[in-house]
């Protein structure tokens, strides 16, 4: 399991701000191999966030490549993009950022819809993965009547649905309570242990990252340490002596 | 397609105050725009009637002019006489005139023809009848003759030009004579054949109407009439020519119908201005439908733009999700344009509901009233035009109409809505994802 799903190379961002240019991102390099599960701290401002952006498509690099499953994202076009968010990218987000008109499994249903599978086949599957990730039974309900922590099972749900190279994962314990958030990690990890999803999150909470099998802090746009955390289950890896990469 | 369908129209359901009070301005708006063009056609059309009505009017008087109006008697003075079965009265009788005496009358500029008329009395037994002679020998005058020739033939027909031993008789003149069309009558000694018949009318004279120089031959006046009729080109130029005749012949009694000139000049002020108030009318009813129909149609448009544009901005965070979760700019932009047809279409079918009810209403309130025409009569001695009047309406929605309005519908929402969704497809994810 050592194939690389992500690799990032001399990535730059740089966007105004007023009259003045401001880059989180400076010259980062980055690999992320097929089912790991890493996470990203630094403080506010230090790039987390822009640098989980560009890897999901939704903001472009200035310079640099970005390679998802050996394409390089940093200059495809709109045209282009949107297939790699539809078809390589999972996002969960910290608002869980559901449709609210839509039930539990519409919104699973949704991803899989706009890749074009038949409604059959896409009924089956949310329906599978809601109860995969314990909700059976809550289908039908729309995101207002379910807890924080049941909507954000339904858009990891949804982030599941395309069967996607990567899950980007951008504060997704943030809102919960400390019981939901325990669960939602621990769902993140059955999924990367069990399944080798492989899961990039944004996260402040040093307990959730370190739950996690590599942990990444930027600060000012570079990465200040990476730090292998724990065993990698689902590989058998030998356990990685702790390593600190200064930038 | 489905999924985006079903989105489109969660969308609309799930913010219903909103949605409803748009469907309802949008309704009444299409309402409006489905009805203006009928009313539109229907109140041109009853104008048109107006303007034909008026028009015949003019004509009609035109008609009288020709008739009445423009002729000119000219006659010497009726002068008294013993009675001859009396000799302590006196009565009055027409003087004849020679033909020729008078001929230089043509030559009065706006003269259009001189028509010497002999009209004697006569008897037979125990009618009293006239003996009327016309010339009928120029056929450019034909247009004149017939004015003076007996008008209401109910058997066989008119004199003609060219015509000579033949008469029309007076119903009663012919009654009395015991003859029909076809037969043959004796007047005055000399044989005629009876050509038509002059039906019973309360203004018709009881006459034999014939050739001028056979009614001159049987009364023995040789190159004697009664009087002229003096025909002028325009009623407007009557008084002057009167006058001129006057001046050059000053012992001609010379009259004009005043009257009826002065009315008909009235008339004919009046049917003109009716005819301009149905006109400017017209183009009234053209242009105010014109401008309403852009107006409301801008308007229409317009909602769905402000209301898609506050959608689109309301929902970017959700425009973001959907691209983040790989929504092509195309999908987005058909996912708010079918929307916004949506909901001009749901108003379009609530605009076709309050069109068929209310089409006949909104058509008498947006538009002017079309001019309705009174009702004018023409008679020998006048003209009198009833007032125009406003009238009003009366609209129906047609199937095509229902399409039309189906249509419009479809048309606006996707008009209105193109700007918002191509907004809401251009929309970075990464913005859209931070918009609070």
């Amino acid at each position: 399991m050592n194939d690389s799903v992500l690799k990032i190379e001399n990535l730059t961002k740089t966007y105004k701000l007023g009259k003045r240019d401001v880059q989180p991102l400076t010259n980062l390099n980055l690999e992320v191999k097929k089912g790991e599960f890493t996470a990203i701290m630094g403080p506010s401002g230090s790039g987390k966030t822009t640098l989980l952006n560009i890897i999901g498509c939704i903001d472009k690099a200035t310079s640099g490549s970005v390679l998802i499953d050996n394409v390089d994202i940093a200059h495809l076009p709109e045209s282009q993009l949107y297939k790699i968010r539809r078809d390589k990218i999972g996002f969960i987000f910290q608002n869980f950022n559901l449709l609210p008109y839509l039930n539990a499994r519409e919104n699973v249903e949704l991803a899989m819809e706009l890749a074009g599978k038949f409604k059959g086949q896409r009924k089956q599957r949310a329906k599978d993965l809601l109860n995969t990730v314990g909700l059976s039974g809550r289908e039908q309900h729309r995101p207002q009547r379910l807890s924080q922590g049941e909507q954000q099972r339904v858009a990891i749900a949804r982030a599941l649905a395309n069967d996607p190279a990567i899950i980007l994962a951008d504060e997704p314990t943030g809102n919960l309570d400390v019981n939901n958030k325990q669960e939602i990690v621990k769902l993140l990890l059955d999924l990367n242990q069990k399944q080798g999803t492989t899961i990039i999150m944004v996260t402040h909470d040093e307990q959730v990252a370190a739950q996690t099998q590599r942990m990444l802090t930027l600060n000012n746009g570079k990465i200040l340490k990476d730090k292998q955390t724990q065993k990698s289950t689902l590989s058998g890896n030998q356990s990685k002596a702790e390593e600190t990469q200064e930038e | 397609m489905m999924g985006i369908l079903s989105r489109a129209t969660r969308n609309i359901s799930r913010r219903k105050t909103r949605s409803l009070l748009v469907i309802v301005v949008l309704s009444f708006a299409l309402a409006m725009l489905i009805s203006l063009p009928p009313s539109i056609t229907q109140s041109q059309a009853t104008t048109q009637k107006t303007i034909d009505a008026l028009t015949a009017n003019a004509q009609a008087v035109n008609a009288t002019m020709s008739i009445v109006a423009t002729q000119i008697e000219c006659h010497l003075p009726a002068i008294s006489v013993p009675n001859p079965d009396s000799k302590a009265e006196t009565i009055q009788v027409q003087p004849l005139m020679n033909n020729t005496d008078y001929s230089n009358i043509t030559s009065i500029p706006h003269v259009r023809g001189v028509i010497p008329i002999l009209d004697q009395a006569a008897n037979d037994s125990n009618l009293d009848y006239n003996i009327y002679g016309i010339p009928l020998d120029d056929a450019s005058l034909i247009d004149m003759y017939s004015l003076l020739l007996p008008s209401n033939i109910t058997e066989g027909r008119n004199l003609q030009v060219g015509d000579s031993g033949v008469v029309v008789l007076q119903q009663r003149v012919a009654d009395n004579f015991g003859v029909q069309v076809g037969d043959t009558v004796k007047i005055l000694n000399q044989t005629f054949q009876v050509v038509g018949i002059d039906g019973y009318s309360p203004l018709n004279k009881t006459a034999a109407y014939m050739n001028l120089n056979q009614a001159q031959t049987i009364t023995d006046n040789a190159g004697n009439v009664t009087n002229f009729k003096v025909f002028v080109d325009d009623v407007h130029n009557v008084d002057e020519v009167a006058t001129k005749i006057s001046i050059m012949y000053p012992k001609l009694t010379v009259s004009i119908a005043a009257s009826l000139v002065y009315s008909i000049i009235q008339m004919q002020t009046q049917t003109n201005v009716q005819l301009e108030l149905a006109q400017a009318t017209m183009s009234e009813i053209q242009s105010t439908g014109t401008l309403e129909i852009a107006v409301v149609t801008a308007v229409d448009a317009a909602i769905v733009l402000f209301i898609m544009l506050y959608t689109v901005r309301e929902r970017t965070r959700e425009i973001g999700t959907l691209k983040a979760l790989g929504a092509s700019s195309a999908a987005i932009l058909g996912q708010f344009m079918l929307e916004g047809v949506l909901l001009s279409l749901i108003a379009g079918i609530g605009g076709i509901a309050i069109g068929t009810i209310g089409a006949t209403s909104f058509a008498n309130l947006l538009l002017p009233a079309p001019t309705q025409a009174g009702n004018s009569t023409v008679t020998q001695t006048g003209v009198s035009i009833g007032a125009a009047s406003s009238a009003s309406i009366s609209v129906a929605i047609t199937p095509e109409l229902v399409l039309l309005g189906l249509g419009v519908a479809v048309l606006l929402g996707a008009l209105g809505s193109l700007y918002p969704a191509w907004r809401a497809a251009r929309t970075r994810p990464a913005e859209a994802m931070r918009y609070e």
